[in-house]
This record gives structure tokens, sequence and C-alpha cells, in this order.
């Protein structure tokens, strides 16, 4: 992706990445291939330096055992099992107040269950909470970030924040802002973005890392336009091939139908049907989709 | 992340603007009062009588009191988790980040912006300083020792609220709570006087080392020995409880955070009581204003402090009655020298004033508290002018209850001549302020699209816009207090300037960003 990532890249941002890389430009022109080649040929050179091998996430990637949650007298998740292997997207799905944001947010270490174990990437999320967290990537139901800082801002941050090198963190930029056509607001204010374009935000700020992930996303093609979401789909769809995991809730059928591979339905804070779409329609007798199989499974379809 | 707002600051001009008409404003104000009352006998007037009334032992302990407050409201309160906001549930707590690195962070944040604030009223209020005789040097040192005095209290509040977590995950058995006890006598322990009199390392608690530089820094009770070893041991205290308490910060609070979020809205156990249930269908009124009105009372009622509030207004004022009725021996008022009365009177206006003024951040906080939902009120179809009277006639209220028991303690301690004619004043400033705050409030929306947060040139403005105002009213009364035209000047006045505001709110409501 690297060069043709570069190629890619405005004039300004080459710059940019000219000085972080500290290649001179010694004249007040130079030539744009000129640059693109330089630069690569840079970001080549400082990448053998760091010598970091391809991370690879062990099998489960996640890998919840027995978790329950509960707060005050709701028991918000019960005894929940659930493994997420690399290159596998799985899709939680289930009724409002299901416990799916719940499952979510315990995996990703904001809150901590009150039994059972959780392990991420073959960290435990309470031992080792710091390693498991620097694979994940995590979209809230509620999506919302810091509002005074611009757009630019918040994907260094998060480049800092997970040690991606600035180098890297600027030619993933770029290319992440043209797969969400986000580059308009680059320099926008985040309290001023609309619901999506925040959304978009959230996702850059998560892809300029580097894969592999472990992602738990709670409904995030909700609020995103058609092109934003067929986009997030697509990719989902390479990081998938790439070796990431990936936990996707959502309520919105049709979208987890092509995208999942393998279904966990919640209803009231339990596991009540999982697996492939067609060994939840195997084991069903009357459902003929997914909507069906959901529809029985919690509560029975209505006549 | 401050550093940003600045920058936005700076390039906001309607901000800028605001921010340097306020402190403009206070100066300006200041300077006027100063001119028209010299502080410096009033603050000799304290001096003396403090030194009369109060004894070194009690300086400490009340001091004592002080971190005491603080460790019992640390006890029952979030503790680190009070920094955390939920942008940081979506960005931060799932990220790699230490939590004492988060908790540092914003503290230093907070820390830095507050310095920043404090300069700027300092040099605001320069003019009241110097006319009060009041040297410079000794009123900074005062005034950050203060902040690091309180620092320190809520460093040891959020110590207090680590133990309270660790202890609730060992146990649920409400003898628990006995920590507090155990905690509080950790905190008055060592400020018995047989302790702070004898010795230096008693300074080695940040109280007893505030008191001792208070006592030094005023010349009150002092023993002359100058603050410098009290300030010593105070960024000592401050140090060391900052780091232990960053150290203490552990992923817990983040589930502390969670819980509270999601409790947030809901009112407290107590409050829970005294609620009933509200039926909108059985109204006996049928216009939007009301309807407005009972939603606000009741959705504030389930807030958990609110109820508090009420619980005060009701005991401060059977208190304040009892006071003046029974004027109890041992609780005399203060006497003022006759020498004095006519400063006295003055300081007397600009104490009803100020206290006014903290009572009716109620009004300012009625448009804020609507959070989001005040765009859900804008689109429902009820007209600008009912929602803001609504509010108003509301914020009124309260702000009229909580003034009462405040006056009436002024009124009985601080006994100048004529005081029952000048507590009269207090309503038309009632009238005044509230409806500055509800104009105010009502330009949160238009200047920020978070009306959730209340931009600080808003805030800032309040005060000042209160307290010019009421200094003309102050003046206006002064000078025609002996002509009938008092009678309708003072009502015109009060109208317009109520009048005037409402219509600003209105203005406000129809041009939401
Ligand atoms: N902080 C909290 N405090 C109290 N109860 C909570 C809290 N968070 C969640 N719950 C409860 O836990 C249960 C599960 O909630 P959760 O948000 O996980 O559902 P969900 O499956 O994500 O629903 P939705 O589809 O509506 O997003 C609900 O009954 C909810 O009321
Ligand atoms: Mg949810």
């Amino acid at each position: 992706m690297e060069l043709s990532a570069i190629q890619k890249m405005t004039d300004d941002e080459l710059v940019r990445l000219a000085r972080v890389l500290k290649v001179p430009i010694a004249s007040r022109t130079v030539k744009r291939s000129w640059l693109v080649e330089e630069l690569s040929n840079t970001m080549e050179e400082r990448k053998e330096k760091r010598a970091d091998k391809p991370k690879k996430l062990p099998n489960p990637a996640v890998d919840i055992k027995g978790m329950s949650k509960r707060f005050g007298k709701t028991l918000a998740v019960d005894k929940l099992d659930l493994k997420v292997s690399p290159g596998e997207i799985v899709g939680l799905v289930g009724p409002n107040g299901a416990g799916k944001t719940t499952t979510l947010r315990v995996m990703t270490g904001i809150i901590k269950p009150n039994g059972g174990e959780v392990s991420v990437g073959g960290h435990d999320i309470q031992k080792s909470p710091i390693q498991a967290k620097d694979l994940i990537g995590y979209i809230p139901e509620k999506p919302t970030c810091y509002p005074s800082l611009t757009v630019r801002e918040y994907l260094m941050f998060m480049g800092r924040i997970y040690d991606v090198p600035n180098e890297e963190t600027l030619v993933r930029m770029s290319h992440y802002l043209d797969m969400f056509q986000l580059r308009v607001h680059l320099d926008d204010y985040i309290g001023t973005l609309s619901k999506g374009n925040l959304q978009r935000t959230l996702l850059v700020g998560i892809f300029v890392r580097e894969p592999p992930f472990v992602l738990a996303f709670d409904e995030p093609i909700y609020g995103l336009d058609p092109r934003g979401a067929w986009s997030l789909k697509a990719h989902l769809h390479d990081l998938k091939k790439e070796g990431s995991a990936i936990l996707v809730s959502t309520h919105i059928l049709e979208v987890a139908e092509r995208l999942c591979d393998r279904f966990v339905i919640m209803n009231d804070a339990k596991v009540v049907g999982r697996g492939t779409l067609k060994e939840l329609l195997n084991e069903s007798t009357r459902a003929t989709n997914l909507e069906e199989v959901f529809l029985e499974l919690t509560g029975g379809i209505p006549e | 992340m401050l550093w940003n707002q600045f920058k936005r600051t700076i390039r906001t001009p309607s901000m800028l603007m605001f921010y340097g008409i306020t402190i403009i404003g206070v100066y300006f104000v200041s300077v006027i009062i100063s001119t028209v009352l010299s502080f410096g006998p009033v603050v000799f007037l304290l001096g003396v009588l403090v030194e009369d009334v109060l004894d070194r032992g009690t300086v400490f302990t009340a001091m004592g009191v002080l971190t005491l407050s603080s460790i019992v409201g640390g006890y029952f309160g979030l503790g680190p988790a009070a920094v955390l906001t939920e942008n940081d549930e979506s960005i931060i707590l799932g990220a790699p980040i230490k939590p004492y690195q988060l908790f540092m962070s914003r503290y230093v944040r907070r820390l830095v912006r507050k310095i920043v604030f404090i300069f700027a009223g300092l040099v605001a209020i320069f003019p009241i300083v110097s006319s009060a005789n009041i040297l410079f040097m000794p009123l900074f040192t005062l005034l950050i020792t203060t902040i690091i005095f309180f620092e320190v209290n809520y460093f040891l509040g959020g110590i207090a609220s680590y133990f309270k977590v660790k202890l609730q995950q060992r146990t649920n058995n409400p003898i628990r709570h006995l920590l507090v006890v155990l905690l509080v006598v950790l905190a008055l322990l060592p400020t018995i006087p047989s302790v702070t009199s004898s010795s230096v390392e008693s300074m080695l608690v940040p109280s007893n080392a505030f008191a001792y530089i208070v006592t030094e820094v005023t010349g009150i009770l002092s023993w002359g020995y100058g603050p410098l070893v009290g300030l010593q041991f105070l960024a000592l205290g401050f140090l060391i409880s900052f780091l232990f308490l960053s150290a203490l910060c552990d992923f817990d609070y983040y589930e502390v955070f969670a819980t509270a979020a999601g409790r947030e809205k809901v009112e407290g156990r107590f409050s829970k009581i005294v609620r009933g249930q509200v039926d909108f269908t059985e109204t006996r009124f049928s216009d939007p204003m009301s309807w407005i009105m009972l939603k606000d009372f009741w959705s504030r009622m389930r807030s958990p402090l609110q109820i508090w509030k009420y619980v005060y207004v009701v005991f401060g004022t059977i208190f304040v009655v009892y006071l003046n009725l029974v004027r109890p021996a041992n609780l005399a008022p203060m006497q003022i020298p006759p020498e004095l009365s006519s400063t006295a009177i003055p300081a007397f206006l600009l104490i009803v004033l100020l206290m006014i003024q903290l009572s009716s951040v109620t009004s300012l906080l009625s448009f804020v508290d609507e959070q989001d939902n005040i765009y859900l009120l804008k689109a429902s179809p009820f007209k600008p002018i009912d929602i803001i009277l609504a509010k108003y006639m509301l914020s009124l209220m309260e702000v009229g209850l909580s003034s009462i028991p405040i006056l009436g303690f002024i009124a009985y301690f601080f006994r100048v001549q004529g005081f029952g004619a000048l507590l009269t004043l207090a309503a038309p400033l009632v009238l005044i302020f509230t409806a500055s705050g509800i104009a105010i409030g009502a330009f949160v929306p238009v200047f920020t699209n978070d009306p959730r947060i209340l931009p600080v040139p808003l805030a800032f403005s309040f005060p000042v816009v209160n307290l010019t105002l009421g200094a003309v009213l102050i003046a206006l009364v002064a000078a025609l207090a002996h002509e009938l035209l008092i009678l309708v000047a003072l009502p015109f006045y009060v109208l317009a300037i109520v009048f005037l505001f409402l219509e600003a709110g209105v203005h406000a409501m129809n041009s939401f960003r």
C-alpha cells in the first residue's frame, strides 16, 4: 500500500511528510515524482531499521468465558461465552437491551465483569490491560470525541497514543481520509462535524494504526451514509483477509447477513443462538432468512 | 487540548471580545467600588474582630475541618473518576493508556487553567486591593497557598475514595462506612492544640501548614516566624499527595466512572422518597408555561443536590427566624463601632449584592440543565416567550427562597444602621439577577453547539453584568434617597432591565446556532 498511498497524497501532505522524515527539500520547486520516490525510499529504510515483526493475532483473538455483568439488580450479561478468531467477522445481534453494548464495553476493558474471563489477543483484559488494549479498536454506541480538537489533531493524537511512527500515521491517514471522504473536514473542529462524519473520524482514528486489529464496533453502520457504509464494509472485508478479528454489534440484519461470517444472537442477557447463517437456518423449522431466525429466537415470529 | 481551546478563543472574535469586555468590566467595576468605598477601615476592623473572637487552636481546627470535609466528600464522591468524561470513554478508556497517565495529564491541565484564571482575576480586582491597603505580596501568597491547600484536600479526598472503592470490592457490609469515621479522626487528630503548638513536624499535615501560613501572612494570631516554613511543608504535602493519588489510580476508576455515568441523570435515594409522581395529564393549568415549569421543577427535584437545597432553605429559614426572634446570648451579632458606621453601610450592601449574586446562579443554569433537550423544547410548539417566562418564574422562586436564609444571617450578624430598609433592596436585586441569568443562559446554545457546557465568557459575564447593574441600582437609591421620585424611578429601572433581559432571552432563542 505504501507507494501507492504516497503517490495519492496531496502536495501539502507530501511536504509535511518530508518534514517528519527529514528529507531535505533544497530548492523552492521540486519534482513531485522525485519527492514521492525519495519519501518512499526513506520510509522503507526506517521500516527496516525499526525491524518490527508483523504482528499476528493468536487464535482465538477474543476469548470470553462465562462472563457476567450486572448493574445493581439488572443482569445485563449472563455467563456469556464468545470466541472470535483472526480472519473472522462475528455479528452480535439481539433486541434492545439484550446486553450487546455491555459485552463490548467489558471486552474493551472499560467496565469490569462480575465474573468470568475475558482475554483479547491472548492477554487477559484484567491482568494485562495495556497489551490487550493495544490491539483493540472500539467504536462506541454513541460516538463522541473531543470537540475542540481538529480532525487532523485527533488523528495525530491517536497515532501517538498507539505508538505509530509519525510518518506512518501521515501516510495511513491520507489513505483513509480518501477512503472515508473526510479530507475536506481535515481542519474542522470535531465539535462541528455531523454525526456520520464524526463516526468516520473515529474509524480513521482506528485505521491509522497498524493492523491486525481486534475490532469491537457497536452499531458502526448506523449513522453512515450508503457510501460510507459501503467503504466500511469493503474495508472490514480487507482487514478480515489480513487477519484481524472483528466483532460487530448491529440491528441492521440485511447488513449483518452479508457482512458477518458467524452470528451470536443475544436475548435478555443470554445467548439464544449461534453459528453461521446456514447452521442457524438448519436448526430452525420455519425461518428462511436471518431476520426470521432472529425473531424466532427472541420472542417468536409475529403472525 | 487546553492549547486548542485557547487557540479557538483567539480565533473567534466574539469570544475574544467577550473575554476582553469581561476582564475590563471587572476592572472597571472594582475601580468604581474602590473609589466609592474605602476598604481599609473595614479590613482593619475585621482583623481586630477576628483576634477577639478566635484563638490559634480554633484556626488550626477550622482548617482541619476543611480537609475533613473534602475527605468525606471524596469518600462519597467519584475521586479521580471525576476527571473522566464521556469522550474519554469512547477514546481513552479503550486505549493502551495507564490510568495514572490520564489522571496526571487531566490534572495538570486543570491546574494550568486555574492559575490563568486566578491571574486574570487578580489583575481585575487590583484597584480594590490597593484601596484596602492590603499589600500585594501577602495577598498573592495567601491566594496561591489557598489554592494549593484546596488541591491537597482534593487529593486527600481522592485517596479516601480509593479506600472506599477497594473496601467496597471486599465487602458490602454497611459497617464498612466506619472507615469515614477513621479518616475523620485521622484528619482532625493532628489539629488539636497540643500538637500544633509544640512542634514544627506538625506542619507535615497540610491543614496545619496552611493555618500556620494564614496566621503568619495576615499577622492575625501570628508567631512572627514568617510563612516560609509553612510554604515548604505545604508544597511538600502537595507533591506527596499528588504523586500518591496518581499512583493509586487504577482501572477500577473506569468502572466507578461507568457506573456513575449510567446513574448520572437518575436520582439519589433520598429524592426518590420525596419525588412522588408527576402526572401531566392531571394538571389544572392548560398553558404551556406551567407545563414547562412543572417539568423543570420535577426534573430538577430529581437531581441529587436539589433536594438538599430545599432542606437548606427550610432549616436555614427556621434557624434565621429563631436567631432574629430569640437573639441567643452566646451568638451575639457583630458590634460595629459608630465611627465606622458610614463605611459599614456600603460594605453591608456589597455583601447583600454578592450573596444574591451567589444564589442567582441557578437561573444561569436553568438553560444549561436542559442539555440537548433545549433543541427539543425549541422544536416544540411553544412560543419562545413562554419558555423564557416559565424559566424566569421558576428561577425567581428558587433564587428568592435560597436568598432568605443568607439575608437573615446578614441581617442578624451585620447589623448596620437602617439595615431593614436596606434589605428591601434585595427584592429588586433578585428580580434583576434572575432575569440576567436567564438571558445569559439562553445565549449558551447561540455560542456553542454543545448546550451542556457553559462557555467560560458567558459564565464570567454573569457576575460582572449583575454587579454593575446592582451597583447602578444602589447608586440610584443613594442619589434619590430623600426624594419621592424614587418611588417611580426604582420600579421603572427594575422593570425596564428585567424586560430587556427577557427580550434578549427571546432573541437568543430565535437565533440558536
Ligand atoms: N450503566 C448502566 N447502569 C445500569 N444499567 C445498565 C447500564 N448499562 C446498561 N444497563 C442495562 O443493561 C442491559 C443491557 O444493556 P445494553 O446497553 O448492553 O443493551 P444493548 O443490547 O446494547 O441494547 P441496544 O440494542 O438498545 O443498544 C439493559 O437492561 C440496560 O438497562
Ligand atoms: Mg447497545
